[in-house]
């Protein structure tokens, strides 16, 4: 049985990494790599190979016509650049020539073929009608698949906020950590719904060390959320809705997952603080451990994001609600309608009152974005341009270090999810 | 140091703040409220008594599943089946089930429930449980057998008597008033997560025009929109979704075509059909004239046939034809949409020197039809529009896209159907459902759906 089931043939996806493309020239950082492969991948799909199909629908043309004079008309009813079309067109041209079909004008022309570069859900369709005298008009056509996915989604640079892509694939993304030596990242884990992958980065593109199966018994909740913790004594734990898994310390790497309400890190390395989550839903329930100053319950909330201050600390949380509840230890204020979304993370700079604060924001129905605030009291104050994301944002999370965050942005064009690092340059 | 025009900014935000609403994560809770045209009186998804609409298909998927789904660019994706294998030749099909899915009535998803199934809606398969497995066997070949589980009649449910039926989706039925109302309930443990709504509430039996009324006071969050009625309800400001063309609108001919004389006046017929006047006036812009079956979304090739009228050649045509019969048209009579479309037609008919009398008789010469299309696949769809219309199956020498137009070609040939027009699924959503998301077929996701509560 389990021989048949290895021989089923259901795939799953494959992910696609955003640097598998590109061996790095000696000396170049692999960030730039990353960022040039992103950059380049819409590119690298199509910089196409046109000659195959153009040989095979030439062939077929050809064997209707035979030999002679055709007049030809190429149109696009595609998605098909018009640049490629027009090479399609050429290399049509030249193939019928080397059969012997030759261009020639409409009046001169024995038989007029009109050829339609057009497609369906999964593939290119090129269709050539072929009009011959008076008699009926054949037509034939070719199919081949079309590429997966459209084009990598625009790289607006921010001026403040500094976006580095990590990762990207079509399974939902929850977490993603870099393990970075002298800047240079060395180790990418990636937290999916099911399943853990472990990359190093060698030989200029990542590779996988690993998978992890996630176990888990009861249905994850639809709009899953997850992260993926840094541990002293292990490697890492994983917070899933009512789900906990623990790595081993030892390389390889397994991981044991169990039913687990604990309560999911909200801090970093400097401020502690935990909530619970709720397991069959996508927000903390608002019950935090140890609490702020007196404060150990909230309301409902989304998303956390610690403000240190001298002697103490403010946590936003953005509740189900709608509000953002500022927290001092004492009071519960309610701060004024920002238009912020669900997700907020804070971030440690060296411009500012030191800690910033990430938000999402909606821009229109497929997009959203994010912007930095600095808040010199209660009040935020935006203190970035928006940095736009070419979908929406699933998830938001402060690293462990403190000064960066990732985001995952769901692509509205492409359909997958992609993985950032934030950062907040200061003065530039 | 100086902060870089942060009080600029600030003033900006509080624009963008009044501009954008937060892009905020689902919320949990609440009622959808539905209202639609379709009666079933049954909701077991295997009953082909009952009328096929995209809704009724739309309703099968929210209280069953399938072993598989097709996603929007056609691909076979998993479902309560994880995994499959077909043995050489594509006629015995073997099927892993997912584990620990459980149907509505708490009784666990075995193979023999799913034997069970599949045999209701197939009797022709043989099909029988192997442990954690199903195995399909066909009588022929079958190359697109997982599409065809992807269709909705194929939903697995566990029937326990007579009007007792259970599914595995994601909504189990609370209340259910056949023909009349229906109630379903989020189910907690949903193997692919409850949904974020509680509840949905679908009234049926009711009009386009009350479906409106309802919308408009606030008693409905999802309706259907008339065809003609879309463009009116998009400038009214209403939120309204269309799916790709999904529906076929034909002439069928009640006869296999008699004589040559009788070949020649129904390609007159064809040629005198003004389409393109028909969409703009009667259809309001929506929809594609079409003389093909399939739309080129699903075929990539229905622009070979063409939709222009030609006038003059309808009437050699029927110069040809020393003696042509009246023949009657009949259409639906509770669509107005269709009796307006028949009278124009009569019209076109006439330019051409053929007489097309409109009727509501049920045994009329020429019947003016809707057929969905029903799968995006398009070798399925197209065995569909056949079987739906008593026409001869398609036969596929292959499974290139050649052979799907000589298939499509050869039941044109017949000329026992003239397409006019493909048709989208529309509907009008009110403004608290949130993450509204369908499939290019026109498959709501309602589980996804969500009611955004009003914020402080």
């Amino acid at each position: 049985m389990l021989k048949a089931r290895h021989n089923a043939v259901y795939n799953s996806r494959v992910p696609k990494m955003f640097i598998s493309y590109l061996r790095p020239p000696r000396g170049v950082c692999p960030y730039l790599l990353v960022f040039f492969s992103l950059y380049f991948s819409a590119a690298r799909v199509w910089a196409a190979d046109w000659s195959g199909p153009e040989q095979q629908l030439a062939s077929k043309i050809a064997s209707v016509t035979g030999p002679g004079a055709v007049a030809l008309d190429v149109a696009s009813r595609s998605s098909i650049s018009k640049i490629d079309s027009d090479e399609i067109a050429r290399g049509l041209r030249a193939r019928l020539s080397t059969l012997g079909v030759q261009y020639a004008k409409a009046e001169q022309a024995a038989a007029s073929v009109q050829i339609s570069l057009s497609e369906n859900l999964q593939n290119y369709i090129w269709v050539a009608e072929i009009h011959q005298g008076a008699g009926e008009s054949s037509v034939v056509m070719i199919s081949f698949p079309r590429p997966a996915g459209g084009t990598v989604g625009g790289q607006s640079p921010a001026p403040t906020i500094r976006r580095t892509p990590l990762w990207s694939q079509d399974e939902r993304i929850l977490d993603v950590v870099s393990l970075d030596v002298n800047g240079k990242p060395l180790h990418l884990i990636v937290l999916t719904p099911e399943q853990l992958g472990i990359y190093r980065f060698q030989d200029g593109r990542w590779q996988q060390d690993q998978t992890l199966p996630i176990t888990h018994s009861r249905p994850w909740p639809r709009d899953i959320r997850g992260r993926l913790v840094l541990s002293k004594e292990h490697l890492f734990d994983v917070y899933l809705p009512g789900t906990f898994c623990q790595s081993t310390a030892a390389v390889p790497l397994s991981l044991s997952c169990r039913d687990s309400d604990d309560p999911w890190p909200l801090g970093n390395e400097q401020v502690i603080l935990s909530g619970f989550f709720a397991p069959r839903r996508n927000f903390f329930t608002g019950v935090l451990v140890p609490g702020v100053g007196n404060q150990t319950t909230a309301p409902s909330f989304y998303s956390a994001a610690p403000l240190p201050r001298d002697k103490y600390v403010l946590w936003l949380l953005t509740a189900v609600g709608g509000q953002v509840h500022a927290l001092d230890g004492i009071t519960d204020q309610t701060v004024a309608r920002l238009g912020w979304g669900s997700d907020i993370a804070s971030v440690r700079t060296t411009c500012g009152s030191g800690w910033q604060v990430l938000a999402t924001q909606s821009g229109n129905a497929s997009t959203e974005s994010v912007r930095a605030y600095e808040f010199p009291d209660r009040d935020p104050v935006p203190m970035s341009q928006t940095l736009e994301f070419n979908g929406s944002i699933t998830a938001l999370w402060t690293e462990s270090g403190g000064s960066t965050a990732v985001a995952i942005s769901k692509n509205s064009e492409m359909g997958g999810y992609e993985a950032f690092r934030l950062a907040i340059a200061c003065g530039q | 140091m100086r902060p870089f025009g942060w009080r600029s900014l600030a003033a900006s935000s509080l624009l963008l703040a009044a501009l954008a609403s937060a892009a905020t994560r689902p919320q949990y809770g609440g009622t959808v409220r539905i209202s639609t045209r379709i009666a079933p009186a049954s909701l077991d998804p295997a009953d082909g008594a009952q009328q096929d609409s995209i809704t009724r298909r739309n309703l099968t998927r929210l209280i069953f599943d399938t072993l598989v789904t097709l996603d929007n660019a056609g691909k076979v994706q998993p479902a309560l089946a994880t995994s499959w294998k077909a043995e050489p030749g594509t006629q015995r099909w073997e099927f892993w089930l997912r584990h620990d899915v459980k149907f509505h009535d708490g009784s666990p998803l075995t193979g023999d429930a799913v034997a069970a199934s599949l045999r209701t809606a197939n009797p022709k398969w043989s099909i029988f449980p192997n442990g954690d497995s199903v195995v399909i066997e066909c009588d022929a070949p079958a190359p697109n057998l997982l599409g065809e589980l992807a269709l909705p009649r194929n939903a697995i449910a566990k029937r326990t008597a007579p009007g007792k039926i259970f599914g595995t989706g994601p909504f189990q039925i609370a209340d259910w008033q056949p023909g009349k109302k229906l109630t379903l309930q989020a189910e907690e443990g949903y193997w692919n997560g409850r949904p974020f709504i509680d509840s949905i509430a679908i009234e049926m039996s009711k009009s386009f025009r009350d479906q409106m009324i309802s919308l408009e006071l606030g008693k409905a969050d999802l309706i259907e929109v008339a065809p003609e009625q879309v463009r009116r309800t998009m400038m009214e400001g209403r939120h309204v979704v269309t799916s790709a063309p999904v529906e076929l609108i034909a002439l069928v001919f009640a006869r296999d075509r008699q004589s040559a004389e009788d070949g020649k006046l129904r390609e007159a017929v064809s040629l005198s059909l003004d389409r393109a006047s028909i969409r703009n006036v009667l259809l309001q812009g929506q929809g594609e004239p079409a003389a093909g079956i399939l739309p080129n979304w699903i075929s990539g090739y229905a622009f070979v046939f063409p939709v222009d009228a030609n006038l003059r050649r309808a009437q050699e045509l029927r110069g040809e034809v020393p003696r042509a019969p009246v023949w009657t048209l009949s259409y639906d009579a509770g669509d107005p949409l269709g009796r307006v479309i028949a009278e124009r037609i009569a019209l076109n008919a006439r330019d051409a020197g053929i007489t097309l009398q409109p009727s509501l008789s049920g045994t009329a010469d020429v019947r003016l039809v809707h057929v969905l299309l029903g799968s995006i696949d398009p070798h399925i769809a197209l065995a569909n529009v056949g079987a739906s219309l008593g026409l001869s199956q398609p036969k596929f020498n292959g499974s290139s896209v050649e052979d799907l137009y000589q298939a499509e070609s050869a039941i044109l040939r017949t000329q026992r159907l003239i397409p006019l027009f493909q048709l989208p699924a529309a509907y009008a959503l009110s403004p608290s459902v949130k993450a509204w998301n369908q499939e290019r077929d026109g498959t709501w996701r309602l589980p996804d759906v969500w009611l955004e509560t009003e914020k402080p």
